[in-house]
C-alpha cells in the first residue's frame, strides 16, 4: 500500500511538489510564529528580572511597562521594607534610538545594582559609581549620580552593538542628543542586551521626566519568597503592580498578548489554507484517476481500502511538506525577524514542542484535507468511471 | 471441473440512469461452467448488465444471485469481486506507474495477501499468460496485446468462479484478438469457471455455448429476430472480427452467429 501511495505521488512530481510546498510554507509559518511566541515569552520574562533582580515594581494598570510612572516616594518606601535587600530605580525609554525603535534605553541609578552588574565585553563602565574604568568592580557607595548628568557616555548591549555596528568610541544619537559609546555589555536579559544604559539623571533630563522612574528593580532579602513579597508590596503600596513571573510579564505587556493572539489566528489560517490545498489537489486527483480508482473497486478493493489509499496519499504529501516546513521555519524565523525589523523585540526560540506541533499540524492538514476526497471516492460509481473509453 | 464455475441468476432487473432506461426487465440464467456471449448494438445495455452481475452497479429493482446468494445483501459488494468474480474490460486499465507484476498484485493487495505470497502468485499468473519475461516492464513498454494479457492475469488472481469480460478484444487488431481469446477460452477450459463475454467479435459467438442479444435494454434470445431499430439501420450484419471496434454506422449491430 505504501509502495502504491509513493508511486502515485512520484507519478505527478510537479503536483506533489507544489502541494507539499504549499504545506511546507504553511508549516514553516506556524513553526516560525510559534518560535516567536516562545521567544516573546522569554523576552517578556526578562522585564521581570531587569538587572538580574528577583522582581520589578511597575505602576498598576498601564497598557505597557514603558508607560508606567512611579514617584520617588515609592522608592523610599520600598527601601524601608524589611524584605527588600536593595531597590534600584529604572527609567525605560522606547523609540529613543531612531534606527532601532524597539531598543529600550534604560536610565539606571549609577549606584544601583543594575548598572554595577553589567558585564563589559569591551570598553569600560564609567557610569558605575566611583568609575575606575574597571567593569563592575566598583561596589562603593559613591556620591549621588548627578555627576553623570554632565557626561556624554553611554553603554550599549551587545545585541544592539552588533545590529548597529557600534564599538567603544562610536557616536549614538538618543532622543536627538549624540552620545559616545563607552562600553559594550552583556547581561543575558534580552531587553538589556538589545538596548542601552544611561545614568538615570541623564535619561530623566532627556525624557523630560525629572525625578520620575518607570519601575523599580528589587533584590529580596535572603529567604523571602517572590510570591510573598509580591503580595506584600501590592497591598502596602496601592497603585503598584509587581512583575515576577513570565505570565505576569505577558499580562503587563498588552502588546505581546495581542501579538500572541494574532499569531494564533495566523496559525489557524495557515492550517485551513493548507487543508484546502490538499483537498483541492486530492479532489482533482480522484477526478483524473476515476478509472484507476474504479478499477481498484472492480478487483475487489473495499471502499474503505480505496479511501485509505487517497487519505494515505494526502497524509504522505503533508508529512513531506511538513518536514520541509520545519526546516524552512527554523531557517526562516531568523530571516523573518530581520526582514520585519522586529529583532529588538523578539528572538525566536525553538522548543521540541514547537517543532512537534508543526509536524502535528502537517499531519492534521493531510488528514483534514484528505477526508473529503476519500469520502467522495467511496461514493464514486465504478461503472461510470470505467466507461470513459 | 465445471462444478467450480459459479451459477448466475438475473431476475427481472431494471436499471435507469436518469431518463435513460439501460435495462428493462432483464432475466438471465447462466449455468455453472457455461460460456455465454452477449451481443447487441452500442448502448443496448450490455456493459450495464455485466456491471450489475459483478455488483459494480445496484439494480433499481430485481435481483442478481450468484450460487443462489443475492449479491446486494451486504452494504457493498467488494467481497463478491474479491472472492468470486474477475473482470476484463476493453481498456486494459493497468496502473501506468506500476510494473506488469505489480499490476497483477493489485487485487491481492486489496485482499490483504502478504508481500512475498503476492509476488509468488503474480509471477505464476504472468507465466500463465506467457509474460513472465515482461514482469518488470511498465504498461507503456508493452504492446496492446501484452497489456490485455496482463489484464487477464490480473482478473484471475482470485481464481474467480465467474469471469466477466466486456469487449475484451475491442481495442485489439484481429491477430492479437485471436491470441487473447485463445487465452481466455484456454483458461476457461482449464479452470472451469463460468464466463460471460460481451463482444462484437463473431469468434466469441462461435466459441460460446450460447449467445443472448440485448436490444434497447431487453434480452432477445439467440435466433430471435431483431425488431427494426430507429432510422432503419438495424439488421446490418457485421463482416467478421477484422476490427474489434464497430464503426459509427452500419456495423453497430452484430448477432453472435458465426
Ligand atoms: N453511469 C451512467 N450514467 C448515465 N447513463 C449511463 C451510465 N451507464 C450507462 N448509461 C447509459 O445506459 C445505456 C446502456 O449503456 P451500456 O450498458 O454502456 O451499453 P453498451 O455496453 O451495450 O454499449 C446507454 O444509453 C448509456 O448511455
Ligand atoms: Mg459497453
Amino acid at each position: 500500500m505504501l509502495t502504491m501511495i509513493l508511486s502515485n505521488l512520484r507519478r505527478r512530481p510537479t503536483r506533489t511538489f507544489f502541494t507539499a510546498a504549499g504545506i511546507a510554507v504553511g508549516v514553516a509559518t506556524i513553526v516560525a510564529l510559534l518560535s516567536f511566541t516562545q521567544g516573546l515569552r522569554k523576552t517578556a520574562a526578562g522585564i521581570a528580572h531587569l538587572g538580574g533582580s528577583e522582581l520589578s515594581v511597575f505602576q498598576a494598570n498601564v497598557s505597557d511597562p514603558t508607560a508606567s510612572v512611579l514617584p520617588q516616594s515609592i522608592l523610599t518606601a520600598l527601601r524601608s521594607k524589611p524584605y527588600v535587600a536593595s531597590a534600584t530605580p529604572l527609567l525605560l525609554m522606547v523609540e529613543a534610538i531612531k534606527p532601532e525603535p524597539g531598543a529600550v534605553v534604560f536610565g539606571a541609578d549609577p549606584n544601583g545594582f543594575f548598572t554595577r552588574r553589567l558585564v563589559l565585553v569591551s570598553g569600560e563602565n564609567r557610569q558605575a559609581a566611583g568609575a575606575t574604568g574597571n567593569a563592575g568592580a566598583t561596589g562603593g557607595a559613591g556620591a549621588s549620580g548627578t555627576a553623570g548628568a554632565a557626561t556624554n557616555g553611554i553603554l550599549v548591549g551587545e545585541k544592539l552593538a552588533a545590529h548597529m555596528r557600534l564599538s567603544p568610541g562610536s557616536p549614538l544619537v538618543v532622543h536627538g542628543r549624540t552620545f559616545r559609546v563607552e562600553g559594550v555589555y552583556h547581561s543575558g536579559i534580552f531587553y538589556e542586551d538589545a538596548g542601552a544604559v544611561l545614568p538615570l539623571p541623564v535619561a530623566q533630563a532627556l525624557a523630560g521626566r525629572p525625578g520620575e522612574q518607570t519601575s523599580i528593580a528589587i533584590d529580596l532579602a535572603p529567604t523571602v519568597r517572590a510570591s510573598t513579597a509580591t503580595k506584600a508590596i501590592e497591598r502596602e503600596l496601592p497603585g503598584t503592580q509587581v512583575i515576577s513571573t513570565t505570565d505576569q510579564a505577558l499580562r503587563a505587556g498588552a502588546n505581546s498578548t495581542l501579538i500572541s493572539k494574532a499569531i494564533l489566528v495566523i496559525v489557524v489560517i495557515a492550517l485551513i489554507i493548507g487543508a484546502i490545498g490538499v483537498t483541492n489537489t486530492m479532489a482533482l486527483a480522484i477526478i483524473e484517476r476515476q478509472s484507476e480508482l474504479g478499477l481498484l473497486s472492480t478487483v475487489g478493493w473495499s471502499p474503505l481500502r480505496v479511501a485509505s489509499l487517497i487519505l494515505g496519499e494526502g497524509v504522505a504529501v503533508s508529512v513531506l511538506g511538513a518536514a520541509f516546513g520545519l526546516l524552512l521555519g527554523v531557517l526562516g524565523a531568523d530571516l523573518l525577524v530581520k526582514a520585519l525589523g522586529v529583532s529588538s523585540y523578539i528572538s525566536p526560540s525553538f522548543t521540541a514542542w514547537a517543532l512537534g506541533r508543526g509536524l502535528l499540524v502537517g499531519v492534521a492538514i493531510g488528514v483534514l484535507g484528505g477526508i473529503y476526497p476519500a469520502w467522495r471516492v467511496t461514493r464514486m460509481q465504478p461503472l461510470k468511471a470505467l466507461a470513459g473509453t | 471441473m465445471s462444478d467450480s464455475g459459479a451459477e448466475v441468476v438475473v431476475e427481472h432487473v431494471h436499471k435507469r440512469f436518469g431518463q435513460v432506461t439501460a435495462l428493462q426487465d432483464v432475466s438471465l440464467r447462466v449455468a455453472s461452467g457455461e460460456v455465454v456471449g452477449i451481443a447487441g448494438r452500442s448502448g443496448s445495455g450490455k456493459s450495464t448488465l455485466l456491471a450489475l452481475i459483478g455488483g459494480l452497479e445496484a439494480p433499481d429493482s430485481g435481483d442478481v444471485l450468484i450460487d443462489g446468494e443475492p449479491i446486494w445483501r451486504r452494504r457493498h459488494t467488494a467481497h463478491v469481486r474479491r472472492e468470486i468474480v474477475g473482470f476484463v474490460f476493453q481498456r486494459h486499465l493497468l496502473l501506468e506507474s506500476l510494473s506488469a507484476l505489480a499490476n497483477v498484485e493489485v487485487p491481492l493487495l486489496g485482499a490483504g495477501v502478504r508481500r512475498a505470497e503476492r509476488r509468488r502468485r503474480a509471477l505464476s499468473l504472468l507465466r500463465e499468460v506467457g509474460l513472465e519475461h515482461r514482469a518488470d516492464h511498465l504498461p507503456s513498454q508493452l504492446s496492446g496485446g501484452e497489456r490485455q494479457r496482463v489484464a487477464v492475469a490480473r482478473a484471475i488472481t482470485n481464481e474467480p468462479r465467474l469471469l466477466l469480460a466486456d469487449e475484451p478484444t475491442g481495442a485489439l487488431d484481429s491477430g492479437t484478438s485471436e491470441r487473447v481469446l485463445d487465452l481466455l477460452f484456454g483458461l476457461r477450459d482449464r479452470l472451469g469457471m463460468t464466463m460471460i463475454v460481451v463482444s462484437y467479435d463473431t469468434a466469441v459467438g462461435a466459441r460460446a455455448d450460447r449467445t443472448v442479444t440485448l436490444i434497447d435494454g431487453q434480452i432477445v434470445e439467440e435466433g430471435a429476430p431483431a425488431p427494426p431499430g430507429p432510422g432503419g439501420r438495424s439488421g446490418i450484419e457485421g463482416q467478421s472480427g477484422i476490427e474489434g471496434q464497430p464503426g459509427p454506422q452500419g456495423r453497430s449491430e452484430l448477432r453472435g452467429r458465426a
